[in-house]
C-alpha cells in the first residue's frame, strides 16, 4: 500500500512570499547593485532570513490547519487539463526548504565577508538570491513541470556562479561544462515526464503517484529517466566529472550550490518520487549500485587530490553516493536523513576551507599549506568537526546518518551495497584526515619552491590565485562576519544527528507521513554491528593517514615525500580514472565527428543544396515564364486563343452530355 | 411562332467560323488597324449567336445584350483607334512588333 | 434557308477579305460588306431593330472612323501601307489551334442537341413594326427602359470614359508610347549618365 499525503489545500500567503522572496532580492540586486554596494549582501541575506523564518511560520500554518504533520498544497494557477502549478510545503520538501533557506542564509552572511571587495559584490548575491528562488521552485512545486523549470533555473543558476569569475577560461569552461551535463539530465526528465503523462495524463505528484499502478512496465523507463536527471544534477558516475571543476566558482558558491543544495536535488527528485521506486526494484537495484559505486569512486579520487576545494568536491560526490544509494534501495528517511547532516557539515568544511583559502590569499594547494593549526586555531575547530561529522564518529550528526544509509542496504538485502559503504566509509576517513593533517600539523610549506614539493606548473596544481579579485590586506570585512556563520554551523554539524537518535525519533515521526511503512525499515536507529564496522573502517582509514601523514616520522620528511607521493601518482589516479577522456572519446569525440559529417556533407549538398536547387528552380521556371513576356501584343492573343479553345473544347465535350 | 429557317446549329457554326477568322486577323496580322477590325469581327460573330438564340427561343432579351456588345464595340473601336493614333505619333510607325516595351 | 447560306458565304468570304487585305483600306470595305450581310442576317432573324443599328453605328461610325484614322496614318508615311505582313512565328500554332478549336465546335454542334424551348408567352412573330411582336422597335423599347435600365444606363458610362480615354490618349499632350527603338535611347541616357557620375567621383 503505497502511502503518500500531499498536503492540505489552502491560502498560505507567507509559503507564497517565502518563494519569492529570493526572487525580488535577486532583481534588487541585479538592479541597485552600483547603488547598494556593499548593502546587497546584507539584502541578500536579509531576503534569506526573512524567507527561514517564514518557512518555519508556515509550516506551523499548514500543521495548524492539518491537525497534523500533513503539510500546505496551494493551487496557484490551472493551465491544461492535468496541470496545475501549486506549491507543496509536505516533510521532504520542508527539510529541504529548511536547508536552502537556513543553510543558505549562513552562507550569505559568510559570503557579506569572503567576497568583500569584489568588484561584482552585487551581482554575486543577485545570483546566489536567484539559485535560492530557483532552488525552491524545484522543491516547493507540486509537479513534475514545476518541478523541471526550477531544475534548469538551477542548472542556470549554477552555471552562472560557476562562471561567476569569467574574465579566467578555466572557469569558462568549468561553466559551460556543468551546464551541457546538467542538461543531458534535463532531457532525460523531460522524456520521463512525457512518458508519466502519456500514460497517467496528469503531472501532479498526488495525482501521478495515485495512478503510478498505470504506468505498468513503464515506471522503469521512467524511472531510469528521472535518474539520468538525478545523476546529471547529483553528480553520479558516469556524469560527475562537472563537479570537481566546478571548484572554479568562488567557495560560497561550492558551499551553498555544490554541496549542500543542489547537487542534493537528485537525492529529492528521487525520494519524491518514492512511490515510483519502490514498484520497480530494478529501478531500485540500478539506482542504489549506482549511488554505491559513486560513493567508492569518489572516495578514491578523493585521495589523490591537492586542491583542498576538490578534496571536499570528491567527498561531496561520495557522499551523494551515500544518499543516492540509501532512496535507491529504498531506505528514503536515510538518504533524506544524510542529506539533511550532509549540508551542515559539508557546508561548515567548505566555508572552513574558504576561511583558510581567503587568510593564505588564495592558496588552495594541500601541499602548501601545513602547520596553520596555531595561526588558525578557529578554522581548525571548524574543519575538525566537519571531518569528524563526515567520517561518522559516533555522536557527530553523519554517524547518524550515514550509519542509517549503509544498514538501510543490508535491512533491503543488498549486501554488497553494505560492503561497499563500510569500506567507502574508511578511505573517506583516511583522505579527510590526510586533508586535515596536511592542512593543520607539521611545518608550514607556503614558502618552500613549488618545484620541491613536486608542484610542476604551479598554475595548474590548484585554482591559480585571482589577484585581480584578491580583496586587499586592508580592505578585509570585519573578521566576525565569516567567523559568525561557521561557528552557528558548527552546532547542528555536531548535534542534528541527534534527531534520528532512538526507536521513534522525532526523524520517524517526522516522515511517518510521507514514506510507507515498508521504506522507514531502516529507521536512522541502525543497529549496533553496523556501527561497530563503520567505527573499525573509520579508525583504519584514520591510523592509515595518521601513519602517513601525521606520525612525527612522517613529518620530518614531509616535503620529500610529498615530492614522491606526486610524482608517482599513478596516472589512473592523476586523472581521475579517465572518466573524462571516456566520456570525451565517447560523446564528444564522435559528436565533433558527427557535426564535421554534417558541416562537410549533410550541409553543403542536402540543406544548401536544397536551398540551391529551390533557387535555381525558381530561376528556371522565371526564365521559363519570361519567354512568354515577349511584349508581343499578338502573342498574347495567342495565348487567350489557347484559352478560348480550352474552353470550346469542354464545352463541345462536357456540354453535350449533361 | 416559327421554326427557324435554319437550325440553330447553323448559326453557331456560322459564328464560329467568323470568330476563328477574326482570331487569324489578330494573331497574324501586324498592322493595328487590321487587328482591330479582326476584332470587331469577332464582336460580331458573338452577336450572331445572341440574335439567333433570341430568335430561337423568342425572347428579347439577346437583343438586349447584342446592342450592348455594339456599344462596348464602339467604345473599344475609338479607344483602340486613339492608341492607334498615339503610338504612331511618337513612334513614327505602326508595327506592334515594335512595341514590345513590356517584353520580360 | 437559301438566304442564310448566301448570307453566310458572304459573311465568311468578307471576313476572310478583311484579314488578308493588303491595304488597310481594302480591309475597312470588306468590312462593310461583312456587316451589310449581317444586317441582312439580323432581318431573316426578326430583329429588325438591330440590323438598323448595325448599319448606323457600325457601318455609319465605327468604320468611318477607321476610314479617318487610315487616312491620319497614311499621308507621308510609307511603312504604313508596307505589305502583308510577314510570316510570323505564330502563324502554325495559332492555325493549330485554330482549327482544333474549330474541329471541337464542330464535334460538338453534330453531338449535341440544342434545346429550343417554348417561347414565353406574349411574344410573336407577325409584320415588321407591330407592337408587342417579337423583334419590333416597341418590344426591344420596353425591354430596354424597364428590364435592363441598369445595364443601359452603365453602356452611358462606358461611352463617357470612352470618350475620355481617346481625348486624353490622341490628344495635344500624347502620352509617352515607347518602342524598342525608344527604350535603347533611355537606356544609353542612362549609362551615360552614370558614366559621368563615376568620372565626377
Amino acid at each position: 500500500m503505497i502511502h503518500h499525503v500531499m498536503g492540505v489545500n489552502g491560502f498560505y500567503p507567507l509559503l507564497m512570499t517565502l518563494w519569492l522572496l529570493p526572487l525580488a532580492g535577486a532583481v534588487l540586486c541585479w538592479t541597485f547593485g552600483p547603488q547598494l554596494k556593499q548593502l546587497a549582501g546584507w539584502l541578500g541575506a536579509a531576503t534569506l532570513g526573512t524567507s527561514f523564518v517564514l518557512t518555519l511560520l508556515s509550516w506551523s500554518a499548514a500543521t495548524q490547519n492539518s491537525g497534523g504533520a500533513l503539510g500546505a498544497h496551494q493551487s496557484l494557477l490551472s493551465w491544461i487539463p492535468g496541470f496545475d502549478f501549486g506549491l507543496l510545503l509536505d516533510p521532504l520538501s520542508l527539510i529541504w526548504t529548511f536547508i536552502i533557506t537556513g543553510v543558505g542564509f549562513l552562507i550569505h552572511f559568510y559570503s557579506i565577508g569572503y567576497m568583500h571587495g569584489d568588484k561584482a559584490f552585487a551581482r554575486f548575491f543577485a545570483y546566489m538570491n536567484f539559485f535560492v528562488f530557483a532552488m525552491l521552485t524545484l522543491v516547493l512545486s507540486d509537479n513534475f513541470v514545476g518541478l523541471l523549470v526550477g531544475w534548469g533555473l538551477v542548472g542556470l543558476a549554477s552555471y552562472f556562479l560557476i562562471g561567476f569569475w569569467f574574465e579566467r577560461p578555466s572557469a569558462v569552461a568549468a561553466a559551460r561544462k556543468a551546464f551541457v551535463i546538467n542538461v543531458v539530465g534535463d532531457v532525460a526528465i523531460m522524456f520521463a515526464i512525457f512518458v508519466i503523462f502519456t500514460k497517467v495524463g496528469a503531472l501532479g505528484f498526488g495525482d501521478v503517484f495515485a495512478n503510478a499502478s498505470q504506468l505498468g512496465d513503464w515506471v522503469f523507463v521512467v524511472c531510469v529517466g528521472l535518474f539520468i536527471g538525478a545523476a546529471a544534477k547529483s553528480a553520479q558516475l558516469p556524469l560527475h566529472t562537472w563537479l570537481p571543476d566546478a571548484m572554479e566558482g568562488p567557495t560560497p558558491v561550492s558551499a551553498l550550490i555544490h554541496a549542500a543544495t543542489m547537487v542534493t536535488a537528485g537525492v529529492y527528485l528521487i525520494a519524491r518520487c518514492a512511490p515510483l521506486w519502490s514498484v520497480s526494484s530494478d529501478a531500485q537495484m540500478l539506482v542504489g549500485t549506482i549511488g554505491a559505486l559513486t560513493a567508492l569512486v569518489g572516495a578514491i579520487l578523493g585521495t589523490a587530490q591537492w586542491d583542498i576545494k576538490r578534496i571536499l568536491a570528491y567527498s561531496t560526490m561520495s557522499q551523494i553516493g551515500y544518499m543516492i544509494m540509501g532512496v535507491g534501495v529504498g531506505a528514503f528517511e536515510g538518504g533524506v536523513a544524510h542529506f539533511f547532516t550532509h549540508a551542515f557539515f559539508k557546508a561548515q568544511l567548505f566555508l572552513g576551507s574558504g576561511l583558510i583559502i581567503h587568510a593564505l590569499a588564495n592558496e588552495q594547494d594541500v601541499r602548501r599549506m601545513g602547520g596553520l593549526m596555531k595561526k588558525m586555531p578557529f578554522a581548525f575547530v571548524a574543519m575538525l568537526t566537519g571531518v569528524l561529522a563526515i567520517c561518522g564518529i559516533p555522536g557527530f550528526s553523519g554517524a547518524f546518518s550515514k550509519d542509517a544509509v549503509i544498514y538501510g542496504a543490508l535491512a533491503h538485502g543488498h549486501p554488497w551495497l553494505y560492503a561497499i559503504g563500510l569500506i567507502t566509509a574508511g578511505i573517506t576517513a583516511y583522505y579527510m584526515f590526510r586533508m586535515i593533517f596536511l592542512t593543520f600539523f607539521g611545518s608550514y610549506r607556503g614558502d618552500v619552491d613549488p618545484s620541491e614539493l613536486g608542484i610542476r606548473h604551479p598554475e595548474l596544481a590548484g585554482t591559480p590565485a585571482h589577484d585581480e579579485h584578491e580583496p586587499h590586506e586592508h580592505d578585509h570585512a570585519p573578521a566576525w562576519i565569516m567567523a559568525v556563520p561557521v561557528g552557528l554551523l558548527i552546532v547542528p554539524t555536531v548535534f542534528a544527528g541527534w534527531l534520528m537518535f532512538g526507536e521513534h525519533s522525532w526523524w520517524s515521526q517526522f516522515f511517518s507521513a510521507q514514506f510507507a511503512p515498508e521504506h522507514t525499515v531502516a529507521t536512522p536507529v541502525s543497529d549496533v554491528m553496523t556501527t561497530v564496522f563503520a567505527v573499525a573502517a573509520v579508525l583504519a582509514g584514520f591510523a592509515i593517514a595518521y601513519l602517513r601523514y601525521g606520525a612525527p616520522a612522517a613529518m620530518e620528511h614531509a616535503i620529500e615525500r610529498l615530492r614522491t607521493e606526486t610524482v608517482r601518482m599513478p596516472g589512473a589516479l592523476a586523472n581521475a580514472l579517465y572518466f573524462d577522456a571516456a566520456l570525451d572519446a565517447l560523446f564528444v569525440r564522435t559528436s565533433q565527428l558527427l557535426g564535421t559529417l554534417f558541416g562537410r556533407l549533410i550541409d553543403p549538398l542536402v540543406i544548401d543544396g536544397g536551398v540551391r536547387e529551390v533557387a535555381l528552380s525558381a530561376r528556371w521556371l522565371g526564365t521559363l515564364v519570361r519567354s512568354f513576356q515577349t511584349g508581343l501584343v499578338r502573342a498574347y492573343a495567342l495565348i487567350l486563343v489557347i484559352g478560348v479553345a480550352c474552353f470550346v473544347a469542354y464545352y463541345a465535350i462536357a456540354g453535350g452530355v449533361h | 411562332m416559327s421554326a427557324l429557317p435554319v437550325s440553330l446549329a447553323s448559326y453557331i457554326g456560322l459564328s464560329a467560323v467568323m470568330f476563328f477568322v477574326g482570331v487569324a486577323g489578330v494573331v497574324l496580322r501586324r498592322n493595328p488597324l487590321v487587328m482591330l477590325m479582326s476584332i470587331e469581327l469577332m464582336f460580331n460573330a458573338a452577336n450572331i449567336v445572341f440574335v439567333a438564340f433570341a430568335r430561337a427561343w423568342m425572347h428579347n432579351a439577346g437583343h438586349i445584350f447584342a446592342f450592348l456588345v455594339i456599344t462596348v464595340a464602339a467604345a473599344e473601336a475609338a479607344i483602340g483607334l486613339a492608341i492607334v493614333v498615339a503610338v504612331f505619333r511618337s513612334a513614327k510607325n505602326v508595327d506592334v512588333d515594335e512595341v514590345a516595351l513590356l517584353k520580360g | 434557308m437559301i438566304a442564310f447560306w448566301v448570307i453566310s458565304i458572304v459573311m465568311v468570304a468578307s471576313a476572310v477579305a478583311t484579314v488578308t487585305a493588303k491595304k488597310p483600306v481594302y480591309s475597312v470595305v470588306a468590312l462593310l460588306l461583312n456587316f451589310a450581310a449581317l444586317a441582312a442576317l439580323y432581318i431573316t432573324l426578326s430583329a429588325e431593330f438591330l440590323a438598323v443599328m448595325q448599319i448606323i453605328v457600325y457601318s455609319g461610325a465605327i468604320l468611318m472612323l477607321f476610314l479617318f484614322v487610315i487616312a491620319l496614318l497614311s499621308s507621308g508615311v510609307s511603312s504604313f501601307n508596307v505589305g502583308p505582313d510577314r510570316m510570323p512565328k505564330a502563324a502554325i500554332p495559332a492555325a493549330l489551334v485554330i482549327a482544333i478549336a474549330l474541329g471541337f465546335v464542330v464535334y460538338g454542334l453534330s453531338n449535341a442537341s440544342i434545346a429550343t424551348p417554348a417561347a414565353p408567352s406574349g411574344s410573336a412573330l407577325g409584320p415588321v413594326g407591330s407592337a408587342d411582336v417579337f423583334g419590333s422597335v416597341s418590344d426591344f423599347g420596353k425591354a430596354l427602359f424597364t428590364t435592363h435600365l441598369l445595364p443601359f444606363e452603365i453602356t452611358a458610362l462606358i461611352l463617357m470614359v470612352a470618350v475620355v480615354g481617346v481625348v486624353l490618349l490622341a490628344g495635344d499632350k500624347t502620352p509617352f508610347v515607347g518602342t524598342r527603338e525608344r527604350a535603347r535611347e533611355v537606356r544609353r541616357e542612362m549609362r551615360e549618365a552614370i558614366l559621368r557620375e563615376g568620372g565626377v567621383q
